[in-house]
């Protein structure tokens, strides 16, 4: 028996082994994979590997979702298809890994993804600890979804009522606050998940139902009775969406920094998907944002001088964005007028529009 | 229970009293005393309203949408989607290894012969093949896919003649058969050949997702099993503690932890891009979980044995690791194979959890599009039971097999 | 004691080092230990390393902390301005409580279950084995999610059922009246004094069996045990009541509240712990049932055939002859449904209730992931560790008595 079990413990020392050597050759196979090492930046990581890699969902409708034929689809994808486009030349050389709220702080200070495009908020604890946050894409704000037989007009009315809300996030703090703050005292029934959340305020287990405005208004437009509710006026939080990219890497955060406002700017000139210039138009602007003539630093940056005419050919501008996910022809959020529209017409700086989608200057 | 070996299958047997036909099998199975009338009637009772009330929401109420607009995403999820496969039709190569499952199948058919292995072989054949004519249109479902699907009728015939008409006709030909499939399946998958467009792991979903998580935990598991469980045993102080160590710490512990930390702590561990790696890793996990259990049940099955077993081979002059090999382990497995088969069940349902790392498994897959796309919301219940129905189809296969396995063994009548 | 299996020969003279099987025995040994050791060392060292270069918040500071985030339901008083660390506690006392309460049910209706499966009745075994075959092959998840959408399709609270205005039975869960401490000494006395009457009867019910079986003198036992505790109960309620001014537990009822009937008072199991309850206890009894009825059939024939030859009615000989000897073959498998049902319960969070799991995944929010996850695995381990302990000293009792 004891010669049994020394080959057994061969045996598993040997598997033992392999792991290591598994592991180590992995190391050595990948050295300029390592995100801590700034010797090799990430954009040139990115260019290696070909793809850029997204950390996204795929559960919220108009942010990021499945269409019926299993692709992603959604106003975070098509960020992550911008800046695909502006590094790569090619929109659909993105992956997206798909990941739970609880996930996301935790993969994007392991640096495994190139950038963060899951509706994160933007708080300063989270840009302290997470990573680096791009201009805001998307304001958004933590509303009320009630059944209007309940006759209220106002969340101050949800005293002693039950909330149903998403949990993970900052939306049960929000409600915890605001709950506190105006002694409502409301019952709070947590999810994981929206069809469960969805699901329990449709058969009334909970009177109300909290999330970010943009997301109640887009499950609620499927209800079968989408005219027996209502969303609350009430805002009670502020929540400022963009995409987040690892701590430690200046350049690459410049890179996707310039991505968001090369597409703010192609709709503040008026370009769209249809009209990408390719040759000089006249206007200074447009045809140094198009590296057409002058540059607007994409040398420095590392991405090609016709970056923008790939962005834009490919995923369109802000707005098209906007419209295809979020407005009429994705969950219908209307932009006019609200914080989401642009915060002026570019060549006339002094006529503001009444957005807050803003960027700083190209050039 | 005595009673009970009476059944509907021996009639023939000469009747004291009016004990055949219906009424007497009737009165000798269901009324043969009080107490079993009141249960019989009211188990009849639960049974009609049950059936009566799904039948009822199955036919006019329920609302099927959902899984037929997913059709093939259950199966391979986004596989072969755009991002997945750029410009190129990839939905040929889960087909290809569907067909090598099927030929394996009729590869045990022709080595078992006249056992289980031929209804379950021929049944799965058929039942694939006739996936070809599902009423979708062309578009959604294409000529090539449908020819696929019908070459399983004569895959699993083919893996029957090379059983019969080989020397590859014996369980070590099919297991060799199942690692090169197994492998070459993988491979195809992946592109990880020049002239394929390469498919990201984290795009592989579904079905297939599941059964590739199953397959490659079932036959790591058994085999790191039994080194955990005779570490277990060793004398080596050493040896014994790591392994009991490794042992309580997995089986102490949810799955869905140990995903998670998976995901969020090891790679803080393995600075290189590991994200690609998210398929290896949940493999590794389950592999690990599972083997941590599949010891145990070993374990018990070594425990079982008489140790005249050992010292009668021992007399026959067998080395330590001969007898463990020949003597000791065959006859422990043989001991405890509803355990392991039970383990293996688990450890498919348990594939379900890789949602927790962003995987989409078939459940998730639903999941995801109906939170996705809220006008199929209303439609969870649907998705859910449908969901229920697949693993079952699996599940109880598996069980099924095992139980006939068990029955032509003779574990438990000696 | 290791040379057992070596020809003597072999350690007879002077082998050479690296065939002496005990050298390298403790050289393999030593090797293997070294390795684990350097592995482990190898993968805190990179974590720590990670966590100090990209400055991931790590450590235990924050259980002091405020949590400041609400918990869906908490068996033991829980509020926001509590600690981490509480809420933590909170959220594991869940996870416990639905763990002991599941154990329980689930093994009554396995056992339940496992011998329905064997009677001789044809259609109550057929229907035992569906309920097996269907539950027990059928993802967790999946289960769990049925369910709630059972209890979803309750009515909801302002429609819901009120039994005799106490009970009350909607979507949101099941209300009933519970007990209530007015003043919290005057409970602790009176539950001390409670717990020392029924050891008190428990050891007169002792004392007269043995009288009984020692004289055979008629003694009811068991009447005269749950008389003298009732009674010292009661007593002490008074002599409690009268020192601390008040009765120690008055009962709560459950009342409709506020703008929008939700109850408050009584106790309230909510729809997910209700959803949760019945799928790991449909699930894990559809394990235990195969167990059970493995340990029955292990008994063997004889057994059973004995028993009714000395006039024992099938029940009887079910619960004095085959039962105890089956319980042999049940415990340790039975042990690991126990362990399986607590750690499936960690899949609480997807119907919405609040588990240790689903706690510590929205801490992680806002604070270290890594911590709390460690806390969480040793919990879960705690939990697992003293099941394991009970069942086996349980299990060695059971040996005892059946040699």
């Amino acid at each position: 028996m004891t010669l049994s079990r020394l080959i057994i413990a061969i045996a598993l020392l040997a598997a033992v082994a392999i792991a290591v050597a598994a592991c180590s050759r992995e190391t050595q196979e990948t050295p300029t994979e390592q995100p801590e090492t700034s010797e090799t930046s990430r954009l040139d990581t990115v260019k290696e590997r070909g793809r850029i890699l997204c950390a996204s969902r795929n559960d919220v409708p108009g942010y990021g979702s499945t269409d019926a034929d299993g692709n992603n689809v959604g106003f975070d994808i098509d960020l992550c298809r911008a800046v695909a486009a502006a590094v790569l030349g090619d929109s659909t050389a993105i992956e997206i890994r798909l990941i739970s709220a609880a996930e996301r702080g935790p993969t994007v200070q392991a640096g495994e993804i190139d950038m963060l495009v899951r509706t994160v908020t933007w708080t300063s604890s989270r840009d302290a600890q997470w990573g680096n946050y791009a201009p805001t894409m998307f304001y958004d704000g933590q509303g009320f979804l009630v059944r209007k037989d309940l006759e209220i007009s106002s969340a101050l009315e949800l005293k002693d009522a039950s909330v149903c809300v998403t949990q993970g996030t900052t939306t049960e703090q929000n409600l915890e606050d605001y709950s506190t703050q105006n002694n409502l005292n409301v019952q709070v029934v947590t999810f994981e998940d929206t069809d469960a959340v969805v699901a329990a305020y449709e058969s009334q287990q909970c009177d109300a139902f909290t999330n970010d405005r943009s997301q109640l208004a887009a499950i609620s437009s499927a209800f079968q009775d989408r005219n027996a509710h209502v969303i609350l006026p009430e805002t009670i939080s502020e929540e400022p969406l963009g995409p987040v990219v690892p701590h430690g890497d200046e350049n690459w955060y410049d890179v996707v920094k310039t991505v968001m406002g090369m597409l703010i700017y192609a709709e503040a000139y008026g370009i769209n998907q249809g009209n990408v210039p390719s040759a000089a138009t006249g206007n200074t602007k447009v045809d140094r944002l198009f590296g057409i003539s002058g540059s607007f630093g994409q040398e420095t940056l590392g991405i090609n001088l016709t970056a923008a005419q790939d962005v834009i050919r490919a995923v369109g501008n802000y707005g098209e964005i906007y419209e295809r996910n979020l407005g009429a022809n994705g969950v219908n959020l209307p932009r006019e007028g609200s914080r989401n529209a642009l915060w002026a017409n570019a060549p006339c700086s002094d006529c503001p529009k009444g957005g807050q989608i803003y960027a700083p200057p190209l050039r | 229970m005595v009673a009970n070996a009476h059944s509907l299958d021996s009639p023939a047997l000469p009747p004291p009293r009016s004990e055949t036909g219906a009424i007497g099998w009737a009165r000798e199975n269901l009324f043969n005393s009080r107490f079993n009338g009141v249960l019989t009637v009211l188990a009849a009772i639960a049974i009609i309203l049950t059936l009566w009330f799904s039948i009822r929401w199955a036919a006019s109420e329920a609302d099927w949408k959902v899984v037929t607009r997913l059709g093939s995403q259950f199966v391979i999820g986004q596989y072969n989607t755009e991002s997945a496969c750029p410009g190129q039709n990839c939905a040929w190569r889960p087909q290809v290894g569907l067909l090598l499952g099927i030929f394996l199948l009729g590869m045990a058919w022709g080595v078992a012969g006249k056992s289980i292995a031929k209804p379950v072989a021929l049944t799965a054949a058929i039942a694939v093949s006739a996936m070809a004519f599902v009423p979708y249109s062309l578009d959604r479902m294409g000529w090539d896919t449908r020819l696929l699907l019908l070459a399983n009728l004569p895959a699993v015939f083919a893996g029957l003649a090379l059983a019969r008409y080989t020397p590859l006709g014996n369980v070590r030909g099919i297991i060799l058969a199942g690692v090169a499939a197994f492998s070459l399946t993988l491979v195809l998958l992946g592109g990880w050949v020049p002239g394929l467009q390469p498919v990201p792991v984290l795009r592989w979903g579904g079905l297939l997702l599941n059964v590739i998580l199953a397959v490659a935990g079932i036959a790591l598991s058994l085999p790191i099993g039994i080194l955990l469980a005779l570490g277990r045993r060793s004398h080596l102080p050493v040896v014994k503690t790591l392994c009991v160590v490794f042992i309580e710490v997995f089986r102490g512990v949810p799955l869905i932890t140990l995903l998670f930390m998976s995901q969020v702590v090891v790679p803080l561990a393995f600075p290189q891009d590991f994200s690609q790696n998210s398929l290896f890793r949940a493999a590794i996990v389950i592999t690990l979980f599972s083997s941590a259990y599949m010891a145990e049940n070993i374990r018990g099955g070594l425990q079982s044995l008489h140790p005249g077993q050992a010292e009668a081979a021992r007399a026959l002059g067998l080395h330590g690791w001969q007898i463990t090999f020949l003597i000791s382990l065959p006859q422990a497995i043989r001991n405890v194979i509803p355990a392991i088969v039970g383990q293996f069940i688990a450890l498919f349902k348990d594939t379900s959890l890789v949602y927790i790392i962003g995987m989409l498994d078939v459940v998730e897959i639903g999941r995801a599009f109906i939170q996705g796309n809220p006008e199929y919301l209303a439609s969870a219940k649907e998705l859910f039971i449908f969901l229920a129905i697949v693993f079952w189809i699996f599940t109880y296969g598996m069980s099924y097999v095992s139980r006939r396995v068990e029955q032509n063994l003779g574990v438990g009548t000696r | 004691m290791t040379t057992e299996g070596i020809p003597q020969f072999l350690t007879y003279q002077g082998i050479p080092l690296w065939r002496h099987v005990r050298v390298l025995q403790w050289a393999l040994q030593i090797v293997s230990g070294v390795l684990v050791v350097v592995l482990v060392t190898w993968f805190f060292f990179n974590i720590g390393n990670a966590i100090n270069e990209r400055d991931i918040p790590y450590g235990f500071s924050f259980l002091q902390r405020a949590y400041q985030t609400p918990i869906g339901h908490s068996f033991i008083p829980y509020s926001p301005s509590n600690t981490f660390l509480y809420a933590f506690l909170a959220a594991l006392t869940n996870t416990i409580i639905v763990s002991i309460i599941g154990v329980i049910l689930a093994t009554i209706l396995g056992t339940f279950i496992g011998v329905a499966r064997l009677s001789d009745n044809w259609i109550v075994s057929k229907l035992a084995t569906a309920f097996i075959e269907f539950f027990r092959n059928v993802p967790l998840l999946v289960q769990l999610f049925f369910w709630f959408y059972v209890v979803l399709a309750l009515p909801p609270i302002r429609e819901g059922y009120a039994i005799a205005g106490r009970l009350f039975i909607n979507n949101s869960g099941v209300s009933t009246p519970w007990p209530a401490a007015p003043s919290a000494p005057a409970a602790a006395a009176w539950i001390a004094l409670a717990a020392f009457s029924v050891i008190a009867g428990v050891s007169l019910y002792k004392r007269l069996t043995r009288r009984e079986t020692m004289t055979g003198k008629t003694s009811y036992p068991v009447l005269y045990g749950a008389i003298a505790a009732v009674a010292i109960g009661i007593v002490s309620w008074f002599v409690v009541a009268a020192a601390f001014g008040q009765a120690p537990l008055v009962i709560s009822n459950p009342e409709p509240h506020g703008a929008f009937g939700r109850l408050a008072g009584g106790f309230t199991a909510p729809a997910g712990l209700i959803a949760l309850m019945i799928g790991l206890v449909m699930y894990t009894a559809a394990f235990m049932a195969e167990i059970v009825r493995a340990g029955i059939t292990a008994v063997g024939k004889g057994q059973t055939e004995a028993a009714k030859a000395l006039g024992l009615s099938p029940l009887k000989a079910l619960r004095h002859v085959t039962f105890p000897q089956a319980l042999r073959v049940i415990i340790p498998p039975m042990i690991s449904q126990y362990l399986n049902l607590t750690k499936n319960s960690s899949l609480a969070g997807a119907i919405g209730y609040s588990d240790v799991t689903n706690i510590a995944k929205t801490m992680t929010q806002t604070a270290p992931a890594v911590s709390i996850f460690v806390m969480v695995m040793i919990a879960y381990l705690a939990i697992s560790l003293t099941y394991s302990l009970i069942g086996n000293l349980y299990n060695r009792r059971v040996r005892i008595r059946g040699r």
